[in-house]
């Protein structure tokens, strides 16, 4: 994620556009709170956003999602109690009014993909990489190559 | 489940409870500022057994004598540690002693496992397929090779030029996933092969060492938390690669 961040603050990375449905962000307690990302986080969901919307507390102080700490690989044994503990969250994401909500963090999306469908939020849960390779503008070096390579061999 | 005495759980303990956490256990004033910073807490209209605080308490109760560690005791710690716990590590921030109670709950997991030889059985499966395979999803170097092949393969006609380089020597970033890409999600490799590849990044894909998952840290299985990490940086070096990047 941090990647990420510097190739398109840097301009490494060109957007043909941004997201225009409202848009929050989940900060993964491994990759914020632990991993001192808060910041590039959030930009980078700025940066991909016409309307970007934060949760409340985002950034460090930003509440689990309810998937960590083995949760999610821990499967049915733990699935009641995570919808239940993940209740917070679910509320966090639906005050935002966000359609889509950036997620740099396998735990965490399928965290919030199940409570989008436990609490009906009605959302689009993603990792970042997904919306940058999509909504990116691909440079001639990734089109151009092997025709001229073809050319070539001619 | 193994049938333990006090003495395993404290000798077990001792040598672990260092300056910090000897400090926090002594120091917790009960004072509950913790309790509205917790997510489980929260979601359970303020249950006073949800504060973070009190999930700690094994810890003092076994130290102290006041436990007595059998087959009730031992499933009442799991279900607190494992079910009303994510190690979030929230509630440090507000503590005004700075109590990790985090970091106390990955303490007694770890107890739980060495001693007890309890843990859920979703991260025992994952601890398995760690130690056979080195990934979490039970992945041969063959299964992984022919995933980014195939990957690549698939995206040949958008990006002609796209390359995922395999164990390439002096690279600048060591690019490493969690296993549940290749088997579950391999677009998530196109999606960052993609980027890697806009922003000619100077990159490669390990064919070992490439799993950055470690949920054996979850229940205290160090020993094979160890060799999962020794595993991908082992392999940096080898490649002589100067960062390792994480997936998403």
């Amino acid at each position: 994620m941090e990647l990420y961040h510097d190739y398109i603050a840097s301009g490494r990375i060109k957007l043909k556009e941004k997201i225009k449905v409202p848009t929050t962000v989940q900060d993964p307690c491994n990759v914020i709170r632990s991993g001192g990302l808060a910041e590039k986080n959030r930009k980078l969901a700025e940066m991909l956003s016409e309307d970007f919307r934060p949760m409340s507390y985002q950034g460090n102080y930003n509440f689990c999602c309810c998937g960590g700490g083995g949760a999610i690989p821990m499967g049915g044994e733990m699935r009641p109690h995570r919808m239940k503990g993940g209740k917070v969250k679910a509320d966090q994401i639906r005050e935002t009014g966000a359609k889509l909500v950036f997620v740099p963090c396998h735990n965490c999306i399928d965290q919030i993909r199940d409570l989008n469908k436990e609490y009906d939020l009605g959302i689009k849960a993603v990792h970042f990489k997904e919306v940058i390779a999509h909504n990116m503008v691909i440079p001639e070096h990734m089109l151009a190559a092997k025709t001229e390579e073809a050319e070539e061999e001619v | 489940m193994k049938h333990v005495n006090r003495q395993e759980l404290v000798d077990f303990l001792k040598p672990r409870l260092n300056a910090r956490f000897q400090t926090w256990i002594e120091i917790c004033a009960h004072c509950a500022i913790c309790a509205d910073t917790c997510h489980f807490y929260l979601a359970h209209d303020r249950n006073p057994s949800m504060i973070p605080a009190h999930k700690a308490r094994f810890l003092n109760e076994i130290l102290k004598g006041k436990a007595v560690p059998d087959e009730a005791y031992l499933k009442k710690m799991y279900e607190t540690l494992y079910y009303e716990c994510n190690m979030c590590r929230r509630c440090a921030l507000y503590c005004p002693f700075g109590i990790d109670v985090g970091l106390l709950v990955s303490l007694q997991r770890a107890m739980l496992h060495n001693v007890a030889g309890l843990r859920p059985a979703g991260l025992e499966a994952a601890i398995e397929n760690y130690r056979q395979f080195g990934n979490q999803m039970a992945l041969t170097e063959e299964d992984w090779v022919d995933t980014l092949e195939w990957t690549i393969e698939e995206l040949e006609d958008d990006y002609p030029t796209l390359e995922i380089p395999i164990d390439k020597q002096n690279a600048k970033i060591m690019y490493t996933v969690n296993a549940r890409e290749p088997k579950f999600y391999p677009q998530d490799i196109q999606e960052a092969a993609i980027i890697f590849n806009a922003a000619q990044e100077d990159w490669t894909m390990p064919r070992v060492g490439w799993e950055d998952t470690n949920l054996s840290m979850f229940c205290g299985d160090l020993t094979t938390s160890k060799k999962l990490v020794e595993n991908t940086f082992r392999q940096a070096d080898k490649l002589n690669a100067k960062q390792v990047a994480i997936t998403e």
